[in-house]
């Protein structure tokens, strides 16, 4: 039998993880966001995705979390006229990745959310455990 | 009244109160998991009533996987009530975050006074020993 508090930590511990995990996807579709092929008519950076999963810890029987799947974004390349671009191909048109910097951001504030989320959950974790250690303090 | 009962009382609901702390986290932590359904546990009162019995399923054999390892003290961990306002989000996940972190602050609030009250019982009785 293992005690819930610390289990409560080790769940929160893996949802920073995963959070953080997705949150380097995130910066990684952003600093991409207009990555082009190298040759002409090249395919670009392909925006990445992330899944997640609950997975069953079986040393402590909790539902952690883990990322399940990274994966990529099948949507259609966006594409610009601009004859100028080294990866244009012969009709100037030149294939942009299928990033979308707005749904980047708002991926970026539920990532943030929830890893806040799980910051609060260990530091009141935190604080109960030091109140049961506190009934052992010599009372006068 | 015997002091002793309460000290088993107080126990009891500082058990409780961390099984729950465990449900809450393993919410929070999955509050962006695709077809996740929140969960949280029976009421306390359910644990003070010994004729009721834990709606999980019971070890029978020693293989057997615990729904949690306080089945046998009547704590059961049950899906969510669904939260009207929020209700079901597009990946199939019912977790509402401000739920979560609300329910956490009543386990601080709850644990905090469980310990308050223990200590000072204890004052009491030790004041009673003491001359």
């Amino acid at each position: 039998m293992t005690d819930p508090l610390l289990a409560t930590l080790r769940v929160a511990g893996s949802g920073l993880e995963a959070q953080s995990t997705r949150l380097r996807i995130v910066s990684e579709n952003i600093a991409n966001a207009r990555t082009t092929g190298d040759t002409p008519g090249a395919d670009p950076y392909r925006r990445k995705t992330i899944t997640f999963g609950a997975e069953l810890d079986r040393a402590t029987g909790a539902n952690t979390v883990e990322v399940k799947k990274l994966g990529v974004d099948l949507a259609d390349f966006i594409e610009e006229f601009d004859p100028g671009n080294p990866a244009a191909d012969e009709r100037g048109i030149v294939k942009m990745p299928n990033v979308n910097i707005l749904i980047e951001m708002a991926d970026m504030r539920e990532s943030n959310r929830t890893y806040e989320a799980n910051l609060q959950t260990i530091k009141q974790t935190r604080d109960i455990i030091s109140q049961t250690i506190a009934l052992l303090k010599a009372s006068q | 009244m015997n002091p002793i009962q309460l000290f088993e009382l107080a126990s009891r609901q500082a058990e409780w109160l961390s099984v729950r702390q465990q449900v809450v986290a393993t919410n929070i932590a999955n509050a962006n998991t695709p077809k996740f359904l929140a969960k949280d546990t029976t009421p306390f009162s359910a644990v003070l009533d010994r004729t009721s019995t834990v709606q999980g399923m019971a070890v029978t054999q020693p293989g057997h996987m615990a729904a949690n390892d306080f089945s046998d003290r009547n704590i059961a961990v049950v899906d969510e009530e669904l939260n009207n306002e929020i209700g079901i989000q597009e990946s199939g996940n019912t977790v509402a975050l401000s739920d979560e972190l609300r329910k956490t602050g009543e386990i601080k609030r709850n644990h905090e006074l469980n310990t308050s009250l223990m200590s000072s019982f204890h004052r009491m009785m030790l004041m009673t020993v003491k001359r």
